[in-house]
């Protein structure tokens, strides 16, 4: 986790840098100097002072909403615990899993510490080894057999054992489970046994010996001497629960976290069109929706499991699907690029303009002679006819630059060859990055304003003005730099924590069901409000002034639409973690083993009535962590509703 | 518009939602990687039939694997109105015989539940709305979301221990019998529908609680009398079945609860704003009665529409309760099911969950319509 945030740090320090270096250097090609834009920049700041101003008076006021619920506080307070809890598991946690080195799964290894232990039992310092009598039989002398652990994984992948500090020997077993005389075996020094020649007698082969050992590393430094061992018990193959759980926390979050916002955009996506378009659309999506409400949501989760039984990858259904998203995105959001781009008017207009000129230089050409024609050609015909033909491209354009992003950014999913190094991919996913960083730039508005209004590069050169910085700390400029971040590193790296949509983890099909199971919900709560939005006077005059149905669907609708959306998403992580953990424990979602709250719940459930600490635990932080996300969400809908806003 | 018109419109646009159901159903089967000719055959599927073709393929043909899609569905949509359900792997036996047995247990379950639910539900919604904003009202709240989001399948298991198998609790002579080892047995039994000392006749309705009074009574042979003596009278089976079924029941009664309290409050704080309201309140009647009355019984009726929905619920989260109590219901139906990759059987249980919550719906629907007249008009 830490060193997410420090590759984090590192990635947004180097993609600032060769950002602004790239911008200064073009302002001192073209001669620009850093005084000639202080009036710019003091005017710059202003805005951006008065901007935050009013973003920390709303929030504040939305504060105070909030603080009048004590539930909300306590459902707030519950999810910092948990997230705190989950980011430092590393350093609270008392026993670790191993990293597979196939997969980025946290697996436990199963050790001979003893089991089912309950908490706070002093059993848990205890340890057991087996010593082969047979070997020292037949060697025929009684020999020094040294105290070690069980084997663990090593960064290199080989199993080795560590030398344990004896206290005391507790008892002794043969194979059948007898005890036997503790005389056999004597304790020598701190961590090494003698064999006494009596063993040798002994008619089993091996001897399974449990001894105290020193064990400083699995107490817990902040509770009291005594109380510090095991404080939730053992599991059944020997590991401490405590440290399941907290490793748990990570799983449950990220699989609420990513569901819940996966199922937000496809359903915002299908109700917005549902809503906006109407007809026939309308109609076909919401039979759709009736279909999956008639369902149970647990039987139809189930379902879909078993549809996804027999894939075993999901990175081309994922990259299918989060293409199409995009797609989605850049055709919806062409109006508004196309606007931004040429300053003024629809596509239509742009490209009659650019004919006309085109007419007019034809005219010209006609008049010329041959020799002429030659001169001229090159240079403003071949503009305009390149502009006129990138223009009438730039969907496929578009298309073009996000699926080559897009597949450049897949990792371990085959479609890229083998054969070209990790590097030379980042590096390369950092330049397309860059680019797309630009266009996006290019096309923000708040960036982009007051430039004259000519072609692409043109706006992309003003933008490069790095005379005045603060305009690059709008919002929006900022979230779009992180997001970006993020994907550079999400994507680029393999041994991230944070791997989002590569292969899922194993708990993809919980989560792929989960968002298919999810969606019409939000479809139908978008739909609703864009339908109840449509029809305000705002909508009517950004229609009536000629503006594209998806300027009108992302800059005017949605955002007046989100509040309901927030609420509802808080509240479907909650709802999310515990449908997860419900398909877990009928075991359709993780691996037995993994420290899956759900799974946690059906291992411990066979041992249940006797063991009742392995059921009790987990499902307790099951329902710690929803409830704290139901709280909050029932919170935020007190700040949403409109009867609060005074 | 008359009552029987709004009934036959809404039986109509239902068609369409069972047809998308079975279309869906049809699509899942035919993602699902397991093939349903091979299952059929299993092992015998080399073996060379009278007609020149393998077992293989002779089953490819009948169950029409050959054909297209479309033929397929329609194949598919016209055994199902047949009856002809598909076989199962996993149980051995036709998916419809199967499901006849395992429906009514999940519906005497959800709707036991919901029984159980509603009152608490309804009760504390309405103490919730009458001192809102207090202390009861903060701690009521607080409840309801905390009921919303208890895992079922932990709460299940949490009951069975403290009920199921703690001594000291219930009376030692009523307590159930220790069926989990290294316990003393608690006061309610905490697996399976009846008491394994006696087999349940299977002749009635499949519903336990309704068979009870209706079969004929277990009997059991007395070798002291040297005759069949009835060992279970009519009543000791009904509080069996229901001492079997409370702790499931309770359990999705409090999951259903959650919700049906916060909607009963909300409903009540929106009635209490009402003219009517404040005219009984202004004509002097007392404040009990003016809530009972006046109010509760307007915004019970909003709180009919939640009912169909809560039974989805039960239902879905009856797959969880009926594996922790082992109930052969549709949910363990389903779970086993899904393990084997038991595609008829899922398609089965897909379609019978949809019709029943389908079907609930619309009774609800009916009933607002007959309690709220002006639903017809839209």
């Amino acid at each position: 986790m830490s060193d997410f945030i420090i590759d984090f740090i590192v990635y947004s320090v180097l993609l600032l840098v060769l950002i602004f270096t790239i911008g200064i250097i073009y302002d001192r090609i073209r001669g620009k100097k850093w005084s000639d834009s202080s009036e710019d920049r003091e005017e710059g700041l202003n805005r951006f002072i008065q901007g935050w101003r009013q973003r920390i008076y709303d929030l504040r006021k939305s504060w105070k909403i909030f603080r009048r619920s004590a539930l909300a506080i306590i459902g707030l307070m519950l999810i910092i615990t948990v997230s705190t809890i989950s980011i430092f598991a590393d350093d609270i946690a008392v026993e670790h899993p191993y990293r597979n080195l196939q997969d980025t799964e946290d697996l436990w290894w199963i050790d001979n510490e003893p089991r089912r232990e309950a908490p706070f039992s002093e059993a848990c310092d205890w340890h057991e080894q087996r010593i082969d009598i047979f070997g020292i039989k037949t060697k025929g002398y009684s020999q020094y057999v040294t105290a070690v652990s069980d084997p663990v994984r090593d960064e290199n992948g080989s199993l080795t054992p560590f030398p344990l500090e004896i206290i005391e020997i507790k008892f002794m077993e043969d194979e059948l489970g007898y005890e036997l005389n503790n005389s056999l075996i004597v304790r020598h020094n701190e961590t090494t046994f003698f064999v006494t020649d009596d063993a040798l007698n002994v008619s089993s082969s091996s001897i399974y010996l449990t001894f105290e050992f020193q064990n400083e590393d699995m107490h817990h430094w902040w509770l009291p001497d005594g109380h510090d061992v095991c404080i939730m018990g053992t599991t059944h193959t020997g590991q401490d629960l405590f440290s399941k759980i907290l490793y748990g926390s990570r799983v449950s979050l990220k699989i609420g976290i990513t569901v819940a916002f996966l199922t937000v955009a496809l359903g915002t996506i299908i109700g917005s069109i549902s809503g906006y378009y109407g007809g026939i659309i309308d109609e076909v999506i919401m039979r759709m929706t009736d279909v999956f409400f008639a369902v149970p949501g647990l039987i139809l989760a189930m379902a879909f499991v078993a549809a996804l039984s027999g894939t075993t990858s999901l990175t081309m259904a994922m990259s299918s699907v989060v293409f199409l998203l995009l797609l989605f995105l850049f055709i919806s959001l062409r109006g508004v690029i196309s606007e931004l781009v040429t300053g003024e008017g629809t596509d239509s207009n742009i490209i009659t303009k650019l004919q006309t000129e085109l007419r007019g230089l034809d005219k010209e050409l006609q008049l010329l002679s041959k020799n002429e024609q030659k001169s001229i050609l090159p240079l403003s015909y071949l503009t305009l006819q390149v502009s006129l033909l990138l223009f009438r491209a730039r969907k496929i354009l578009f298309g073009f630059i996000v699926t080559l992003f897009f597949f450049f950014s897949w990792h371990g999913g085959g479609i890229w060859p083998t054969g070209i190094g990790m590097e030379l991919e980042k590096s390369l996913i950092l330049v397309i990055m860059i680019f797309l960083f630009i266009l996006i730039t290019v096309f923000d508005k708040n960036i982009s304003e007051g430039v004259p209004k000519k072609l692409i590069f043109d706006r992309a050169s003003e933008s490069f003005e790095f005379g005045n910085p603060y305009r690059f700390l709008a919002l929006r400029t900022i979230l779009i730099f992180v997001s970006v971040v993020l994907l550079i590193f999400v994507t680029g790296s393999s041994e991230s924590d944070f791997i989002l949509i590569q292969d899922f983890d194993r708990l993809w099909k919980i989560q792929a069901a989960l968002i298919l199971t999810g969606w019409p919900g939000y479809a139908r709560l978008i739909r609703g409000q864009v339908l109840y939005i449509r029809e305000m006077t705002f909508v009517e005059a950004a229609k009536s002034v000629g503006a594209p149905d998806g300027r009108i669907m992302f800059r005017h609708i949605l955002p007046s639409a989100w509040a309901p959306l927030l609420v509802a998403f808080t509240l479907d992580i909650g709802g999310t973690i515990l449908s997860a953990s419900g398909l877990s424990f009928i075991g359709l979602g993780a691996e037995p083993g993994t420290s899956e709250w759900g799974i946690l719940v059906a291992d411990g459930r066979r041992f249940f009535p006797g063991s009742w600490w392995l059921v009790t635990f987990p499902g307790l932080a099951i329902l710690v962590t929803t409830l704290g996300f139901n709280l909050l969400g029932d919170g935020l809908r007190d700040i949403v509703d409109p009867k609060n806003k005074r | 518009m008359k009552l029987q018109e709004f009934i036959v419109r809404r039986l109509i646009l239902l068609i369409p939602v069972i047809m998308g159901v079975s279309i869906f159903t049809f699509a899942i089967a035919q993602i699902i990687p397991a093939d349903p000719a091979a299952a059929l055959c299993g092992e015998k599927c080399g073996v060379m039939g009278s007609n020149g073709l393998t077992a293989y393929e002779s089953n490819v043909i009948r169950l029409g694997l050959d054909k297209p899609v479309w033929q397929q569905y329609l194949i598919y949509v016209t055994n199902l109105l047949d009856g002809n359900w598909g076989e199962s792997v996993t149980f051995h036996r036709p998916v419809i015989e199967k499901l006849k047995d395992a429906a009514p247990i999940t519906l005497e379950m959800s709707f036991l539940s919901l029984a159980m639910g509603f009152p608490m539900g309804i009760s504390l919604g309405i103490f919730s709305a009458v001192w809102q904003d207090k202390l009861f009202d903060q701690f009521v709240r607080f409840v309801a979301i905390a009921f919303v989001s208890l895992p079922i399948f932990w709460l299940a298991m949490m009951f069975q221990y403290i009920l199921g198998t703690q001594v000291g609790i219930c009376d030692p002579i009523t307590q159930a019998l220790p069926l989990v080892p290294d316990t003393d047995g608690g006061c309610f039994p905490i697996y399976g529908r009846h008491d394994p000392t006696y087999t349940f006749p299977d002749t009635g309705t499949g519903f336990h609680l309704i068979d009870s009074w209706i079969v004929d009574e277990p009997t059991k042979f007395n070798p002291l009398t040297n005759q069949y003596e009835v060992s279970m009278s009519h009543s000791d089976m009904f509080f069996d079945t229901l001492k079997h079924l409370f702790l499931p029941c309770f359990t999705l009664a409090i999951a259903s609860t959650g919700g049906l309290l916060r909607y009963m409050r909300a409903s009540l704080l929106e009635v209490m704003n009402e003219d009517y309201v404040r005219t009984a309140r202004a004509k002097g009647i007392s404040e009990t009665r003016v809530i009972l009355v006046h109010a509760v019984r307007n915004a019970l009726v909003p709180i009919v529409t939640i009912l169909g929905f809560s039974i989805g619920g039960a239902i879905g989260g009856a797959v969880l309760t009926e594996t922790i109590f082992a109930f052969p219901g549709m949910g363990k139906t389903a779970v086993d099911a899904i393990v084997y990759l038991d595609f008829s059987m899922i398609m089965g249980v897909t379609l019978v969950t949809a019709i029943i919550f389908l079907l609930s719906n619309l009774l609800v629907d009916i009933s607002y319509a007959i309690v709220d007249p002006r639903v017809r008009l839209e």
